[in-house]
């Protein structure tokens, strides 16, 4: 009976101190209240609040608020604290001081510092401590400073991961905004590079700057990006993918139709086409708008190396694409439908090797594929040192196996492993895993319709992309609506430098003009 | 131009050289261009009237030149003709998949086509006029190909004597083609509404007008062209789907042939680009007519194309009755209400004007 009374006891709950009765949304605006701040704050940890007193013609009670680990200590010992409390004492100017003149004093011939300002609502002082600030409070007065002295751990800047290139530069973006805005700074430094600040995310407040090039980027696109900005209401803005999720035209489409980079050069690029880029506080990753379908296909090496080695390195891309796509779908349709179009001695080869095989051609390519599928996500997903076994592993051990066991044949693995390769010749991530989700659908047409059921998925995939756009931008542009010019300068094709006279057409651009001259 | 080309072109080019061969001989190939070029003054005709009403369709235009019953029975006209030919189309191209993929039934090749065709209905005539931009040069290339890589198998001899049947038989190849552009005009009568007015954006689409006749017509000449110097003027005759036949014939390096099955996507393409053509020219006529329009009857005309296709399977047959419409139905309609629509907008501008 007491066993049974000792099971139904619920354990009583440590009570957790509440933090005062808090509403984002009203309190924010209400006057600076540095109790308030306090009893907000104190809760957490890692805010330090430091008080002292200023002796000038009144007493003057000052606390100093920061997060510890966000904020340089260093300058707040040498900056704020050390001109306060010993430089200024003894001085002739702390015998002036008041809780009336004290801030204007302080701003204007105490504090060295160069990014100070005076702010006066919860909000404000609110943000500036979370964001990495000091912010310095007089007395009781309604107003306080905000001292910019952030100085958390950072990356830095290294080498993209995800862009690796041959001939150019090797700094990548980091996590740290001011870092990325001064990276592109140094790439364009021209004053009609505007850099517009905002914040997203009710919980998280994540900075974020929407950068283009005035007179160059369309104005209504700027405005469009704006305007899907500000639609967004989430709690959290962790990263560059809620964005994108949240701003593409047709988020049902497996196509990305926002772009990304990690390399200033490549974003100056894209402003300088007339662009919009939007930098997200928190990640390296920036996107910019609007996206063509071509330009996932082209890489910043295209511009570094000579214009011969870029159409090359096109042809190679655009080949990858299409066999990434289709190889398995083909091959299937040719061994299942059409044998008719094999030369006799392949098909007494294909079906040589084929024989003892149980499975139809379409049932081998679904299981090869899935198994790579399965092979490529655990690569990404372990550890760099175990990573590369993984291609042993697949190449090596269950491709061989499999088909010593005739479980598959031996051309079905040189397809599939020729999908895979071309799938890695696609520069852009988004655009692979794409390919990927869509060479499904299309080997179950292949199997059961041929050449035909290939051609029905080939119109539909047509016909989706045509119905796409980014941001007005049609997707396909510069091949639907046709753009000869566009399509002879930067597309298929590199056109060599002293060509390229005039910006993108595809963005009809204000300023059409972009130089170019070159060769004597 | 691209947009008109391509449903200009649709299908020609699979029937045309029996057509002609039929009435003008080893000449044939001759009368291709001018029978296309009928099509000319007819274009022009309808950009004419669109200057004097613009945004309106060529319906529209007849309900106010006419009076609204006749404008109604026009519509309705135009309405079942363009119907009718679109479900026999849906049933060629079934026909023609078929004699690649004998074992396929019939029905899965509608219904693929119809899947298109809707996609494409459903997504408006800039995604259609995109579409054609891709896909019409895919299919000049492939035309391009099919005919060079049946050079090595012409024979010399067939096309001479030149005109060894006199200058007559070729009027009556003239006529033989000149139904082919009627589809276009119609097209062109149903899609004025989208098409600018401006004096200096109908300039542009005159010029497209001559420049889509000419290139398609080029092209159909050489089709026709090759398959008499290949097959002779008899068998081009017999042969229904010639281009099919070259498709088959064709050999690369001795070793890879057969390689219609591939080209058929191309045919796939040209001939979903007509289809549409047609379902746009009913959901307008619909539209106009009934003031009826949506999601629902574009599947009800889906469904309609299906049923047409469905009764019409017998391969022959249904070649001769697409002959018909094109040349008893299609051109009577064009031959008659274009020119009488373009003659009493020009006397009521004349009297208005006084």
């Amino acid at each position: 009976m007491n066993m049974i009374k000792d099971l139904t006891i619920r354990p009583k709950v440590k009570q957790i101190r509440k933090s005062p009765q808090y509403s984002f949304e009203e309190d924010l605006n209400k006057p600076l209240s540095r109790q308030m701040v306090k009893e907000i704050l104190s809760t957490s940890t890692d805010v330090v609040f430091r008080e002292f007193f200023l002796q000038g013609k009144e007493r003057i009670s000052c606390m100093l608020a920061a997060i510890d680990g966000m904020v340089d200590k260093n300058q707040l010992d040498q900056f704020i604290l050390k001109p306060l409390m010993v430089d200024l004492a003894g001085h002739p100017e702390m015998a002036q001081l008041t809780i009336a003149n004290v801030l204007d004093k302080t701003i204007q011939s105490i504090l060295p510092g160069l990014e100070l300002k005076k702010i006066s609502k919860m909000g404000e002082a609110l943000d500036a401590i979370l964001s990495g600030d000091a912010v310095i409070f007089f007395g009781e007065s309604i107003e306080a400073l905000v001292f910019g002295a952030r100085g958390w751990a950072n990356r830095g800047v290294a080498e993209p991961i995800t862009e690796s290139i041959v001939k150019g530069p090797r700094e990548g973006f980091s996590e740290t905004l001011r870092i990325n805005t001064s990276l592109l700074r140094r790439k364009i430094k021209h004053p009609s590079l505007r850099m517009i600040s905002l914040k997203l995310g009710n919980l998280t407040n994540t900075d974020i700057v929407v950068t283009y090039i005035e007179k160059v980027a369309r104005p209504d696109i700027v405005a469009e990006v704006f305007r899907r900005l500000g639609t967004i209401k989430m709690d959290s803005m962790l990263g560059n993918g809620y964005i994108e999720e949240m701003i593409e035209d047709n988020p049902y489409s497996p196509f990305p139709q926002i772009a990304f980079t990690e390399r200033p050069d490549v974003l100056a690029g894209k402003l300088l086409e007339g662009k919009v880029g939007i930098i997200v506080d928190g990640t390296p990753i920036v996107l910019s708008v609007p996206a063509t379908l071509t330009q996932f296909l082209n890489v910043n090496e295209d511009y570094y190396q000579r214009a011969m080695v870029a159409i090359l390195g096109r042809f190679i891309r655009y080949l990858g694409f299409f066999l990434a796509l289709l190889a398995p779908s083909i091959y299937i349709a040719v061994t299942t439908v059409h044998q008719e179009i094999i030369p006799t001695d392949l098909l007494m080869s294909i079906s040589a090797g084929q024989q003892g095989v149980p499975f139809p051609a379409l049932l081998e390519a679904l299981i090869m594929t899935i198994v790579l599928e399965i092979l490529q996500e655990a690569g990404l997903r372990l550890p760099k040192p175990i990573g590369s076994t993984i291609g042993i592993v697949g190449a090596l051990v269950i491709g061989d196996a499999a088909v010593k066991a005739s479980l598959v044949s031996p051309l079905m693995v040189i397809v599939i492993g020729l999908t895979a390769i071309a799938s890695y010749a696609i520069p852009t991530f988004d655009l692979g895993l794409a390919v990927r989700i869509i060479r499904f659908p299309f080997m179950l047409l292949a199997g059961s319709l041929g050449f035909f059921g290939i051609s029905v998925g080939l119109y539909m995939l047509t016909i989706h992309l045509l119905t796409l756009r980014s941001f007005g931008v049609p997707y396909l542009s510069p091949i639907a609506p046709l753009r000869i010019r566009a399509l002879l300068q930067d597309t298929f094709v590199r056109a060599p430098w002293w060509a390229l006279k005039r910006r993108p057409q595809l963005l009809d651009v204000e300023e059409p003009q972009s130089g170019g001259k070159g060769k004597g | 131009m691209t947009l008109g080309s391509a449903v200009l072109m649709g299908g020609t080019f699979v029937l045309i050289a029996s057509g002609v061969t039929v009435a003008s001989g080893r000449d044939g190939w001759m009368t291709v261009l001018p029978g296309f070029a009928v099509g000319i003054p007819y274009g022009l005709m309808v950009l004419s009237v669109l200057l004097q009403y613009p945004n309106k369709n060529l319906l529209q235009i007849s309900e106010i030149l006419f009076g609204k019953w006749i404008g109604k029975i026009i519509g309705m006209i135009y309405i079942l003709i363009t119907g009718y030919y679109g479900g026999l189309l849906v049933a060629m191209l079934g026909n023609m998949y078929r004699t690649i993929m004998p074992l396929t039934p019939l029905w899965v090749f509608y219904l693929g086509e119809l899947l298109l065709v809707l996609y494409l209905l459903g997504s408006g005539i800039e995604v259609f006029a995109r579409f054609s931009e891709v896909v019409f040069p895919v299919i000049v290339i492939a035309l391009a190909l099919n005919i060079v890589l049946a050079i090595p198998q012409i024979e010399q001899g067939e096309l001479l004597p030149i005109l060894s049947e006199g200058i007559t038989p070729l009027f009556f190849g003239v006529l033989k083609v000149m139904p082919f552009p009627m589809i276009y005009i119609l097209f062109l009568a149903g899609i004025s509404s989208f098409l600018p007015t401006s004096k200096q954006d109908l300039g542009q689409l005159k010029t497209g007008v001559w420049r889509a006749v000419f290139l398609v017509g080029i092209l159909n000449m050489m089709v026709v062209l090759i398959q008499i110097l290949v097959f002779g003027p008899r068998e081009t005759i017999r042969l229904g789907n010639g281009i099919l036949v070259l498709g088959k014939s064709i050999e690369i390096s001795r070793t890879v042939s057969g390689i219609e099955s591939l080209f058929m996507g191309v045919w796939l393409g040209a001939m979903v680009i007509k289809i549409t053509a047609c379902s746009f020219m009913v959901s307008w006529g619909i539209e106009t007519v009934f003031n009826l329009k949506g999601l629902k009857w574009n599947l009800i005309v889906g469904a309609v194309f299906l049923g047409i296709a469905f009764g019409f399977t017998r391969g022959p047959y249904m070649l001769k009755e697409v002959s018909l419409v094109e040349g008893y139905l299609m051109f009577p309609l064009t031959s008659v209400w274009i020119p009488i629509l373009w003659g009493v907008s020009r006397w009521k501008k004349g009297a208005g004007n006084q």
